[in-house]
């Protein structure tokens, strides 16, 4: 099923990519990128979203066919047309997104294709128990063979998704972005599990855009941009600087120009939120907050500690346990979106295609989604169509969008278009409050500048801004004020010069006061 | 119960769970005390026995056990309703509808049908393709099954026949389904009618206007030694048909296929998370257009009983709705074999009694038709638990 | 059954080119009978047709493996139709019989078109309306009970009266099913399949012998009432006897405009199709989601229960018991509005050609010694079904649209997704 022979002693590494393209029509997703790693070593591949890690990434595991260059496995050549291709030639893959099936148990989702048997094509559900628990031993990855996986935590399920490429017998593991979905305690825990999977000799791929977590765990670093890879360094000498740089192609733009804020009355006041989330836990732990007419304050926070479930409550999408949602004096709190929206707060989703716009919609209706019931666009039923198209054809010349007219349908346009669009329809709604969910996801810094200079705007223009995003520089360069959620709860203010350090401690729970003493 | 919660519990009386299933009992009870064979003539105890039949529906509504709350507060009235009619049902007609053995006979024989289709229905669901073309792969299944049989000479190569046809229709659902990923209802719907024109054309074409010979070739019927003479049991399963039998015994083999065999976690997998079993290198798509074979083949074989083994002979349209039916069940039963016997059984009793009922009043036997499709309305708007379908149901795969 | 599969992989989105996952994100963000929708709309109006006679060639292709000749069947059928009364050569007798079935097809294609619309509008809204037999079973019932009960009124209000309560009925038969989705998430598919058969055996129950509204003037037969000449809509080509043209073709064509400017010019279409596209885009507009189902519903069982008091009135005047349960025109509403591509032109056009072709394989119309009339009805529900299933996936659309490239979901040998030409090729 694998290959034994540990590569360290034969000298070629254990995988190793040469000359890798991927074509999708006429766009290169990647551009001859060379890529090794060896037995026992953490080779980490860093890049932007969609510079081309994840298109390398379903190469090795077979999902894609590369256009151009080759594949060696402990210094033979391989094709690899299939995952069952790849997983015979000992590579596993950890994904993002988790491929576990949520109804069925830790053990039947491990053994899954390769069920142990008894007699008759039974399955052998106590043998598949006894291994996963030697595995689980064995790699100190603890799991409950027999829970079922949407009951378990999303720590829990990344060990089974761990599990499953060992059990398999890889000895290459691909580990996609396997942080973004952990807690900073499971961060560390995911450490260590590496650590004993490097001195087990396994060959790991470490893929990320984090550069403090990549300069933690790996020895070797593989920078990609727009397809390319740029350069590979050891981690010795390495800093995030010389990394980013790599990462980005010029000096990152730390902050964007701004003046100081000019605060004014709180417009936005939420007092003693309390929200369940779907699974009917409390997201929303008793949660107070409040933003003033010209700031922007960020709402900064590991994923999952109830920024949806926050959001969702003041914007109107979801109904909260009590407490309540005062704009400019009016408790909207349970009161849906159109009371939102009547009261004055935009909103930009943080999942343009499933919230944000309708996709088959064209640019027109997709600019009227907030305030078609307002005069401006209908009037008794009717929709004031040639108003609507004027509307759409003045914004989408302001705010630079590219890609098509007021005719065009959504969907033809690139993503930093179409968020375009999004923030186009919230700002223009001339709100009080103006929230934004992780607004620059998924887009390039061209279309990140672009977005931040109009948050800074609403701000100048006396709005109160509330920011919610897991991205650590972007928090920095825009907030007045910076809040910390951990558990559903504030647990620290912060002023926009706070490190790194601190910020992160208080993201996981801890006291940073309590620490530094 | 631990020994330690039984310690633990003298201010907590019965728990809500068993209450809320004492008091169906007693709804049953209380019905059943007014019809043959104890046919008691008043209607008090039952009105007693159903009331108390709502208390404990009461009671473990207020312990959280909602779902059966609600069955037991519907169970109760119904039952002292039907009491009622009993007592003032005249005795001659009681007991000539309720012959329990006749009627449970009569049950077996409507449900095979639906028993096969329901099978072929988890098989391809749980694979994550939707079947509403169970009714058209019947449909062929029914006229080819008989026309094989009359051509061929038995009952035998009528039955292959028939699996040959269910499998080629469920094959032109499951390219469009699998391949061209298409809209499965609407592909479904498309087979139905397909299935009808079919079945109908090469029927009126071959057989014209006399329909099919007499004396084709009939499944048998099983006549079981021994309990064959013994009264209740001699009469009600005594001399089932033999298709009747194979299903009965499908239900438990299937059921162990689906959750204690190797392939049948593998095509839970794909109907769960088509993406997963991919990933571990399982042919999704393979899978997938196995399992819809196989769906129309057993739906086949249900409508093939119809013609073959029941009636004898081939009408157009023959399973009129049938397969719907058991889209029912299979969805009464929650994709589980053993619940949609369950449900089948009912659909089949509820035929049964259609069939008798006409003694009491000939045009409400009619309403009884209509059973099936209101109990599963109940059943899906979740007054009986749930219903979860496999996750990936009804979404063509794309390989990335 | 759920619509949605998983979340995009936004990782893949690249700016300023051909994006790969665009397609992806657009399929995984919509409800399924949109995907369905935004690709027929993209398919025009070739495409419908390309479908029809690939239909009608497979149909032809059996004809021709059963001994008969495709094209003596095929122009028999149309002659059936007559549809040949509109080409000026033809005189004479020929003429008037070809008048006298041309207002047959148009009879037929006035109920079509308003059952189309009841499934047509549903789709637009993300809807699956399996269940316009039983919302037209329900018209029907309540437009016989109406127009056979009150008598004495002028006909115009009795007429209207009629209509009203039929569109209620199949209103709230349609409402039942939107409500289980609003409140209990039952999926439509299912609950309207199940009323279907609910409405039947309703029907038969009360119109059988001996049943609460059986016609006490036949009592051995399975019938309702007849209804009264008050009720009757007024001919207005041909002869009232033989069945001659209704205004309700009038009411029918009135319909699909209310449908067209509903949809593209008032809120409600707005909110229907944003609905539609994406339920999650739409509440996070403040759209209510769960109740514009049941308002949609609502409208779809209008639409069939109005096609069924133009039945009624127009020309069928009673219900059989029989008729009720072999009717099948409610499921050809759901190929006529597939092929019309849920718009309101293509519901026209669509419920012609459905309506010719009833009409041409009639016992009335066909002429048995070409093709057995017997044989021929079958034939149509073979074509239906070819149409139904090439619709469901739209193969053609996209191979035409793209040339075969590009997210050709077509017959390929190894399903790759988008990129699979480039790589076969390759």
């Amino acid at each position: 099923m694998t290959d034994s022979s540990p590569s360290a002693s034969s000298g070629a590494p254990a995988l190793e990519l040469r000359g890798i393209t991927k074509r999708f029509g006429s766009v290169v997703a990647n551009d001859r990128v060379d890529f090794d790693v060896r037995a026992g070593e953490v080779h980490a591949l860093l890049g932007e979203n969609g510079a081309g890690k994840s298109t390398l990434m379903s190469v090795l595991y077979g999902l894609y066919k590369p256009t151009e260059g080759e594949i060696f496995v402990d210094g033979r050549q391989v094709e690899i047309d299939s995952p069952s291709a790849a997983i015979n030639l000992g590579i596993g893959m950890v994904h993002q997104h988790f491929m576990l099936v949520p109804v069925m148990t830790v053990a039947e989702n491990i053994v899954l294709g390769q069920e142990p048997k008894r007699a008759g094509g039974m399955l052998d559900f106590a043998a598949a128990r006894a291994r996963v628990r030697e595995l689980s031993d064995r790699y100190g990855l603890a799991v409950d063979p027999d829970a079922t996986i949407e009951d378990v935590t999303v720590g829990a399920q990344q060990r089974v998704e761990i599990l499953r490429a060992l059990y398999r017998g890889a000895r290459i593991l691909v580990l996609d972005e396997p942080s973004a979905v952990l807690t900073a305690q499971e961060v560390i825990e995911l450490m260590a599990v590496i650590q004993r999977l490097k001195q087990d000799g396994t060959a790991i791929v470490f893929i990320s855009h984090k550069l403090h977590e990549v300069l933690e765990v790996a020895d070797r670093i593989t920078v990609l941009r727009r397809g390319k890879r740029v350069d590979t360094v050891p981690r010795a000498g390495a800093t995030e600087r010389s990394l980013a740089q790599l990462v980005v192609g010029r000096d990152v733009l730390l902050a964007v120009d701004k003046h100081a804020a000019k605060a004014g009355d709180p417009l936005l006041h939420v007092d003693e939120l309390f929200v369940r989330d779907d699974r009917e836990l409390m997201a929303v732990d008793g949660l107070s907050l409040s933003v003033r007419a010209g700031e922007i304050v960020a709402l900064a926070g590991v994923d999952g500690n109830g920024q949806q479930e926050l959001v969702e409550a003041i914007t109107g999408l979801r109904l909260p346990e009590s407490g309540s949602v005062v704009v400019e004096g009016q408790d909207i709190a349970g009161r849906g979106v159109r009371a939102a929206t009547e009261a004055g707060i935009a909103h930009i989703a943080e999942d343009r295609h499933r919230r944000g716009l309708v996709l088959p919609f064209t640019l027109t209706e997709n600019m009227a989604l907030r305030e078609y019931r307002r005069p401006l666009f209908s009037a008794r039923g009717w929709l004031r169509l040639r108003r609507m198209r004027e509307r759409a054809r003045k914004l989408l010349h302001e705010f630079d969008v590219r890609g098509g007219g007021p005719e065009a349908f959504a969907v033809s346009l690139s993503g930093g278009n179409q968020q375009k669009v999004c923030v186009a329809r919230e700002i223009a709604s001339e709100p009080k409050v103006l929230i934004a969910h992780q607004p620059t996801r998924g887009l390039d810094v061209g279309a990140i500048e672009f977005v931040h200079r109009r948050l800074i705007g609403e701000r100048d223009k006396g709005r109160a801004v509330l920011l919610v995003s897991l991205e650590y520089e972007e928090v920095r360069a825009l907030a007045d004020r910076i809040l910390v959620i951990f558990e559903g709860k504030i647990v620290g203010e912060f002023p926009p010069d706070v490190t790194e350090e601190t910020l992160g401690i208080a993201m996981t729970g801890g006291d940073a006061a309590a620490e530094a003493a | 119960m631990t020994a330690g919660a039984i310690a633990e519990a003298p201010t907590r009386a019965a728990s809500p769970r068993a209450v809320g299933i004492v008091g169906v009992g007693l709804a049953v009870i209380a019905w059943f005390i007014t019809l043959p064979p104890a046919l008691l003539r008043t209607p008090v105890p039952s009105i007693i026995l159903g009331l108390a039949a709502m208390l404990a529906g009461a009671f473990a509504l207020q312990g959280e056990e909602r779902r059966l709350g609600f069955i037991d507060l519907f169970l109760g009235p119904l039952a002292i309703a039907g009491a009622i009619a009993s007592t003032k049902s005249g005795l001659g007609h009681l007991n000539t509808v309720f012959v329990w053995s006749a009627l449970v006979a009569a049950m077996l024989r409507y449900a095979t049908p639906l028993l096969f289709a329901a099978l072929g229905g988890i098989v391809c669901e749980r694979s994550g393709v939707i079947n509403i073309g169970l009714e058209g792969m019947m449909l062929m299944g029914c006229y080819f099954g008989i026309f094989g049989a009359d051509v061929l000479g038995s009952w035998v190569m009528g039955l292959l026949v028939a699996l040959v046809a269910g499998g080629l229709l469920a094959l032109v659902h499951a390219v469009f389904s699998i391949h061209m990923r298409a809209n499965q209802v609407v592909s479904g719907t498309g087979i139905n009618f397909l299935a009808l024109g079919i079945t109908g054309y090469f029927f009126t074409a071959h057989y014209g206007p006399n329909g099919t010979p007499n004396k084709i070739s009939q499944v048998p019927n099983v006549k079981l030694p021994l309990i064959q003479h013994i009264g209740f049991f001699g009469q009600a399963i005594g001399d089932a048909n033999l298709m009747t039998w194979i299903g009965l015994l499908l239900v438990p083999a299937l059921a162990v296929f689906l959750f204690r065999t190797r392939w049948g976690l593998r095509l839970r997998a794909v109907g769960e998370k088509p993406r997963a079993a991919d990933t571990v290198g399982l042919p999704v798509l393979r899978i997938r257009y196995l399992a819809v074979v196989v769906s129309g083949m057993l739906a086949a074989l249900g409508g093939a009983y119809l013609s073959v083994a029941f009636v004898g002979s081939f009408t157009p349209n023959m399973t009129e709705g049938k397969g719907f039916i058991a889209l029912a069940a299979v969805i009464f039963g929650r994709w589980r074999p053993g619940l949609a016997l369950v449900a089948t059984l009912l659909f089949g009793f509820s035929e049964a009694m259609a069939d008798r009922l006409p003694t009491f009043s000939g045009t409400l036997a009619t309403l009884f038709q209509a059973l099936p499709y209101v109990l599963t309305l109940i059943a899906v708007a979740g007054l009986i638990g749930a219903s979860r379908p496999p996750a990936a149901s009804g979404i063509p795969y794309v390989k990335e | 059954m759920s619509d949605r599969d998983v979340e995009p992989d936004v990782e893949q989105i690249i700016e300023g080119g051909a994006e790969p996952g665009q397609e992806e994100a657009l399929e995984a963000s919509l409800t399924s009978p949109a995907r369905l929708t935004a690709y027929l709309r993209r398919g025009g109006v070739i495409v419908p047709i390309l479908t029809t006679v690939i239909a009608f060639l497979v149909a032809g292709v059996v004809v021709l493996l059963t001994g008969h000749d495709p094209l003596n069947t095929y122009s028999a059928i149309f002659k059936g139709t007559g549809l040949n009364w509109l080409f000026p050569w033809v005189s004479g007798t020929e003429r008037s019989a070809a008048a006298l079935a041309l207002q047959q097809t148009l009879i037929q294609t006035t109920v079509l078109i308003m059952v189309g619309l009841a499934v047509a509008f549903a789709f637009r809204a993300g809807l699956f309306n399996i269940g316009g037999q039983g919302q037209y079973t329900m018209g029907a019932i309540a437009a016989v009970w109406v127009g056979s009960s009150l008598s004495g009124l002028p006909p115009v209000l009795h007429i209207i009266l009629a209509i009203a309560l039929a569109a209620l009925a199949g209103a709230i038969w349609a409402g039942i099913a939107g409500l289980l989705k609003a409140v209990a998430g039952v999926h439509e598919v299912i609950s309207t399949i199940m009323l279907n058969w609910i409405a039947i055996w309703i029907g038969v129950y009360l119109f059988q012998l001996g049943g609460p509204l059986q016609d006490p003037s036949q009592p051995s037969t399975p019938v309702s009432k007849t209804i009264a000449a008050s009720a009757k809509l007024p001919v207005f080509w041909g002869s009232a006897q033989l069945q001659g043209l209704d205004i309700g073709i009038f009411i029918a064509l009135a319909a699909v405009v209310a449908f067209a400017i509903i949809i593209n010019r008032t809120r409600l279409g707005y909110e229907v199709r944003a609905v539609g596209f994406n339920p999650d885009a739409a509440s996070y507009a403040g759209m209510n989601v769960r109740r514009n189902y049941v308002r949609v519903m609502f409208i779809c069982g209008a639409f069939a229960g109005v096609g069924a008091a133009m039945d009624i009135l127009g020309w069928k005047f009673s219900l059989f018991t029989n008729d009720i349960q072999t009717s099948q025109i409610g499921f050809l509403g759901i190929a006529v509005a597939l092929l019309g591509r849920n718009t309101a032109g293509g519901t026209v056009a669509a419920a012609l050609l459905f309506g010719a072709l009833l009409t041409g394989t009639s016992q009335r119309n066909l002429d048995p010694t070409v093709f057995d009339p017997n044989l021929a009805q079958y034939l149509t529900y073979m074509i239906q079904g070819l149409i139904v299933l090439l619709v469901s996936t739209d193969v053609i659309a996209l191979r035409v649209l793209k040339g075969g490239r590009g997210i050709a979901v077509g017959l390929r040998r190894k399903p790759r997704g988008p990129q699979a030409t480039e790589e076969s090729a390759a």
